[in-house]
């Protein structure tokens, strides 16, 4: 299912909130794919993404999603049909969490759209193993959890409802390493099960695993949207310019450069600059 | 050398069939920097609540700067630590950004005059000075830890406690974070105590020692080179090693022990003839 935005405006409010957030925003998302949303801090990813499952609405513009079309006008009877298409997982999970239960918090949402109370618990009970949490926590008010565990709470209840478009806000933040390969293969996941997915991230080396595509947001614009190969490959002084970086391995092979060092290619992941570096050893040798 | 923390047979449980902490041990120097790693729900929070005086010990002692921490102690000790939460959503008192950094300082009775160059000077530090009217909840996630960063740089604590709070933050604002906590510590130096809680491991070899929990109990000790020696039981439980030496580990050839970044490239250049 493709998003689509077009020439997309908003602001929070009136007065002092009047300042525009998203400027004129026209672009797609691709359907069945792994798109990172990258940018600055302020630059208006989570305002972009709320426009997704009609959360926040166009103050002028229109977002369609598959063939819903959200706009200013829409009402909030029938974003009820968006809701059940679009899981989201916000930066702040606590903000999403309510339920004396995990279980049943990640059961909520299956129950809402009609399952009956067996199925959600199965669910339930499979998104909370794919997120990693181990059983003896199911029970607990999920107010009584760590942060990660939290975390992972949050994305369970999404992925219970089993939603075609799923978003992600951060959601790597307060994951642990193990947390964070499971977040990986999940959306992985995902993808061969055609979903779309939208992930929102400040970590260039997660996005350069995962993505197929890139939105990167400045200043309330979308300034690319294109893979996130041909994004690393732009020029360093155009990083500079959004306050972007480089996945740590490009950053890395910068340096060598500096040093003195040629590469064929820029090594955007780990494996690419173990081999590169290997290389040009090996040539020397 | 006073000890900035001192933690002895530490014990905590939340609920009735598991203890989290059962006899905990660990001295912090006074100006270390350690950064305090584990998996998710190893107990690196409770552990700072509990410093805090936030939780109390069911056993045990734990000192701050000295001072044993009891009822009649905790404000005081409190007034020392300057603690960034894992949400910031949850630390906010402020209607306004300035409010909330001028909270503090009130408490600590720094003159009106003085206040409003502090509020400035501390929001500069993380890019927000522009945001002293707007409301801490109306703010995106990176900038909510910068402000509550900034809260916390402007009481200028003896302690510093950091509970994840660069994990929102965009590469900008790490960069600056870590090259703060780098220029306080040359400025102030064996006055100023941090502890650093992060699932990010370049970030926490930054630090002079690290400290890896898991399950409530302490593993391993010692400084970045001794603890990122241990790929194995690191990964034992669950955890990865900093980008120097997974890339190391790739080499061939490869140095044989630790390195961080800075000294990889070092250690690289001569081969590049
Ligand atoms: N509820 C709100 N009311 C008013 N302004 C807001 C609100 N939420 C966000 N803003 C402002 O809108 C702009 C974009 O915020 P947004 O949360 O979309 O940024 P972001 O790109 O997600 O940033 P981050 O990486 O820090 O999460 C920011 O300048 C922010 O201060
Ligand atoms: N209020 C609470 N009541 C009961 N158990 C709790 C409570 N808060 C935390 N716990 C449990 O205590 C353990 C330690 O939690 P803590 O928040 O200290 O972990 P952490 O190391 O900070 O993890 P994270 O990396 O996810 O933030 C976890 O298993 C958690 O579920
Ligand atoms: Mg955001
Ligand atoms: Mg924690």
């Amino acid at each position: 299912m493709a998003i689509t935005f077009e020439q997309v405006n908003f602001s929070y409010g009136q007065g002092s909130l009047s300042q525009p957030i998203l400027k004129d925003i026209s672009t797609t998302i691709p359907s069945g794919k792994i798109t990172a949303i990258i940018g600055q801090t302020g630059s208006g990813k989570s305002t972009l993404v709320q426009h997704i499952n009609g959360l926040l609405k166009p103050t002028n513009g229109k977002v369609i999603i598959n063939d819903f079309e959200l706009t200013s006008q829409t009402k909030e009877k029938q974003l009820v049909a968006l809701r059940a298409q679009v899981g989201m997982v916000f930066q702040f999970p606590e903000s999403q969490l309510f339920a004396n239960t995990v279980l049943e918090d990640v059961m909520y949402g299956s129950l809402n759209f009609g399952q009956d109370h067996l199925a959600a618990k199965e669910a339930a009970q499979a998104a909370l193993t794919m997120v990693g949490l181990p059983s003896q926590h199911w029970d607990k008010s999920p107010f009584a959890l760590s942060g990660g565990q939290m975390r992972r709470v949050a994305i369970a209840g999404t992925l219970a409802l089993n939603p075609p478009i799923i978003v992600l806000d951060e959601p790597a933040a307060g994951l642990d390493p193990l947390g964070q390969a499971e977040l990986v293969k999940l959306m992985l996941n995902l993808k061969k099960q055609d979903k779309t997915v939208v992930l929102i991230s400040h970590q260039m080396d997660q996005v350069m695993t995962v993505a197929d595509w890139t939105l990167v947001m400045h200043q309330g614009q979308v300034i690319a949207a294109e893979t996130p190969t041909t994004l690393f490959n732009r020029p360093l002084s155009w990083f500079k310019k959004v306050h972007l970086d480089l996945p740590t391995a490009g950053q890395f092979a910068q340096q060598l450069m500096a040093q003195g060092w040629q590469f064929k290619e820029r090594p955007l992941t780990l494996e690419q600059l173990a081999q590169a570096i290997n290389q040009e050893v090996t040539i020397h040798e | 050398m006073e000890k900035a923390i001192t933690i002895k047979n530490l014990k905590y449980q939340y609920d009735q069939n598991q203890p989290l902490f059962d006899g905990l041990n660990l001295n912090i120097e006074q100006g270390q920097w350690v950064a305090l790693v584990g998996h998710n729900g190893s107990g690196k929070s409770t552990l700072a609540k509990l410093i805090l005086g936030l939780l109390v010990a069911d056993e045990g002692e734990i000192a701050v700067l000295g001072q044993t921490l009891s009822e009649d102690s905790v404000d005081e000790i409190r007034g020392q630590i300057g603690m960034v939460f894992q949400n910031p959503d949850n630390q906010f008192v402020g209607a306004t950004v300035a409010d909330d950094v001028a909270f503090g300082l009130e408490n600590l009775e720094v003159p009106s005059e003085a206040m409003s160059a502090k509020i400035q000077a501390a929001l500069e530090v993380v890019g927000m000075e522009e945001f002293t009217d707007r409301e801490p909840h109306h703010l995106s996630g990176g900038q909510k830890q910068r402000v509550a960063l900034a809260s916390v740089l402007a009481l200028e604590p003896k302690i510093i406690i950091l509970d994840e709070a660069t994990a929102m933050l965009d590469p900008d604002g790490r960069q600056m974070v870590q090259a703060t906590l780098k220029k306080l510590k040359q400025l102030y130096g064996s006055e100023l105590t941090l502890i650093t809680i992060t699932h990010d491991m370049d970030e926490a070899s930054l630090a002079d020692r690290v400290v890896v929990v898991n399950d409530g109990q302490l593993v391993m000790d010692g400084q970045p080179n001794q603890v990122f020696a241990q790929g194995a039981t690191l990964a034992k439980i669950g955890l990865e090693l900093p980008f120097s030496m997974q890339l190391i580990q790739r080499l061939d050839p490869r140095p044989q022990n630790y390195m961080n970044q800075q000294e990889l490239l070092a250690w690289l250049s001569p081969l590049n003839k």
